[in-house]
This record gives C-alpha cells, sequence and structure tokens, in this order.
C-alpha cells in the first residue's frame, strides 16, 4: 500500500483535434502527452484519412510499459484518448478489467457516438438542458437507494418500459456509485426532461476521474470495484457525457422517452 | 438495503432480500463466512433481491473466489431476471464458473 501513496495514478487524457483551424487541445488531464504534439497531429490525420479507429501502444522513455493511444475521427476532427497508466498493471489473479480494456471501450464509444466528452463551454450548455424534474444531494448509499426509488417513479410517470426504467435505474447507480467512492464521497443529481428524453445529471467534486480504484489491490473486506460501471453505462444508454478534472466530474446520462 | 437469513444445515442455505449495492459488502461477507463454518457448501438465494449493480456483483465474485481458496464451494441459485441480466451483462460465469450456479 506504500507503493500506491507514492506513485501517481493512472489519469485519463483527451485531446481534440479540428481539422478546420488545425488545432489541438486538451479537453480532459493533464498537459503531458504520450508523443510529441506534432505526432498526435499526424495520426489524427491519418485516422480521419481513413475513416477508423486507429490504436497504437507509446512506450515510456526507459520503455518499462506503454501507453495506449486511440484516434477516433469525428465529424470535423478527431478525439484522442489515452490512459496514462503510470507503470500500473493489473495484479495477478485480480478479476478486475486492464486499464487497456477500459480505454478500450470508452473510445469506441466515442466512436460510436455513445460517449461524448465535454469541454468546459459544452458541460455549461449540456447540464443546463431541459427543465429540473429532481434535485437532490447523495452522500451515502441510503440517500443513493433514495434517488434510485425517485428516479424510479419518474420514468415511470414519463411512459418508459420496466426494460428500459431496469436499464435505467443501473446506470444512474452505477454513475451515483461512482460518485461516492471515487468523487469524494457525495454530490448532487439531478433528473432533467429534455424533449425526447430524460436527462439524468451527476456532479462531484472530487478529484476527477484517476482510476485509483483500480490501481489498488482488492480490499481484503468491502466493496470490490471491477471496473465496469462505464462500460454497463456506455452499452445501456442512448448518450454519455463526460467532462472530468481536478474540480470535479460531471456525467450526463440520456434516456430516450 | 440487504437482509439475508440463513438456514444451517449440511448445505447452509442464505436467503437474501433487498437492493445490493455498494453497501452490502460488510454484512454479507459476514453472513457468507459466518454460515461457512464447517461446511463444504454454501447456497446463496438470490430470489428476493430486487436490484443489484457492478458493486453488489462484485461482492459476490469476491466472495465466490474468497471462499473457494478456503475450500468452500458458493453456489447461486433462484436469480431474479434483474439479477441474471446484470450477471450476464458482466459475464459473471467466465468470472466464478458455471458450477457455481445451482439452476
Amino acid at each position: 500500500m506504500t507503493e500506491t501513496r507514492d506513485r501517481k495514478p493512472a489519469t485519463l487524457r483527451v485531446y481534440r483535434y479540428r481539422s478546420s483551424d488545425d488545432s489541438l487541445r486538451l479537453i480532459l488531464g493533464d498537459q503531458e502527452a504520450p508523443i510529441s504534439r506534432d505526432r498526435l497531429i499526424k495520426h489524427a490525420r491519418r485516422a480521419m484519412e481513413r475513416a477508423s479507429f486507429v490504436c497504437f501502444a507509446a512506450p515510456s522513455p526507459a520503455r518499462t510499459s506503454a501507453d495506449e493511444i486511440c484516434f477516433v475521427p469525428t465529424d470535423d476532427g478527431c478525439d484522442i484518448l489515452t490512459i496514462h497508466a503510470n507503470g500500473w498493471r493489473r495484479h495477478h489473479g485480480d478479476h478486475r478489467r486492464s486499464l487497456v480494456e477500459i480505454l478500450t471501450d470508452l473510445a469506441a464509444a466515442v466512436a460510436r457516438g455513445r460517449l461524448n466528452v465535454l469541454d468546459d463551454d459544452q458541460l455549461v450548455v449540456e447540464r443546463g438542458r431541459g427543465r429540473p424534474l429532481l434535485t437532490c444531494s447523495v452522500i451515502d448509499s441510503a440517500s443513493l437507494a433514495a434517488a434510485r426509488g425517485a428516479a424510479e417513479l419518474i420514468m415511470k410517470d414519463a411512459g418508459l418500459s420496466p426494460e428500459n426504467r431496469q436499464k435505467t435505474v443501473l446506470c444512474f447507480s452505477e454513475a451515483v456509485t461512482n460518485m461516492l467512492v471515487h468523487g469524494g464521497g457525495g454530490g448532487n443529481v439531478q433528473l432533467r426532461r429534455l424533449d425526447d428524453s430524460l436527462r439524468f445529471v451527476v456532479t462531484d467534486r472530487g478529484p476527477g476521474l484517476g482510476f485509483l480504484n483500480w490501481i489498488e489491490p482488492p480490499a481484503e473486506s468491502g466493496q470490490a470495484s471491477m471496473g465496469y460501471g462505464y462500460k454497463i453505462m456506455l452499452e445501456n444508454m442512448e448518450s454519455v457525457s463526460l467532462h472530468t478534472g481536478s474540480a470535479g466530474t460531471t456525467l450526463i446520462l440520456d434516456r430516450k422517452v | 438495503m440487504l437482509r439475508t437469513i440463513t438456514e444451517q444445515g449440511v448445505v447452509p442455505e442464505v436467503f437474501l432480500d433487498g437492493e445490493m449495492d455498494l453497501d452490502c459488502a460488510e454484512s454479507l461477507r459476514a453472513a457468507i463466512a459466518a454460515a461457512a463454518r464447517g461446511a463444504e457448501i454454501v447456497m446463496m438465494d438470490f430470489g428476493g433481491v430486487r436490484f443489484i449493480d457492478s458493486s453488489g456483483t462484485g461482492v459476490f465474485v469476491r466472495i465466490c473466489l474468497d471462499m473457494r481458496s478456503q475450500g468452500v464451494r458458493v453456489h447461486a441459485r433462484n436469480l431474479s431476471p434483474a439479477v441474471a441480466d446484470v450477471f450476464a451483462m458482466l459475464k459473471v460465469r467466465d468470472l466464478v464458473g458455471d458450477d457455481a450456479f445451482a439452476d
């Protein structure tokens, strides 16, 4: 455990390349890129030419580990996702998913239009859309259970099928659990009505998505994180939007009504 | 909240009732550990579980693997649709083996 405290966590970085003005911006994470800015742009252009998702491993300078980088062409450019593993590897016998699997799922979701990585301006716009139906703070598992119950009632009133309600409440629970466990211990939840959908906005003021749950060995007791929360949300919601940084994380989940 | 009722016997049975989320780890591990004393198999009955998420699923997987390392097999039965769907989504059978399921 000393080792865990002394090492930096694995972190998600997302860059956005825009072909219209040939710009490359960091959207999430710290500034240090796994490869040079010029190479990021070169690979982004290549992914756009091929119109396909491109991934490769960038070895660390000492070649002791490698960070996977995924280039995902979008309508007007390319999103570049990477998890800087900081040398962390899955423990022997660990049933949790590898960081590469997690990154590949995130990148594939961007490619399919299921995951939107929001910059600061987009976050302000998206979290204010629609009208609020429910606002509450969640600080523990009891308030999480109460929020699940309230959300279930609203979804029933909105006419969602039992199957869709079950999937949605599961995704909502995954988002809020992430907030409780990794987002500073609590935060706010809003359910908003848009023209054609219900929107769940889950906001915390924690340290940002850092995969800290992943790098720590499974606890002897207590809850075991399997690293499946995002996979569940991405596979079962129509759209997931993410903004994360040192001031907190916001997850927006949309369900068509 | 998850409640457990244990019926001791040659194969102890632990009946689960409620929601399995991040809150259930401690009480469930304690219930299974108590039921497993002197037993070779512990049966977990999921018939009363109305909700489970990946945290609750992780607790079940961890209990199965930990108990197996102590020579105790944990079997699950009577999965409600809500539980069965999440277990299928998370490929729980690949993690704990088909023999962990009594149905």
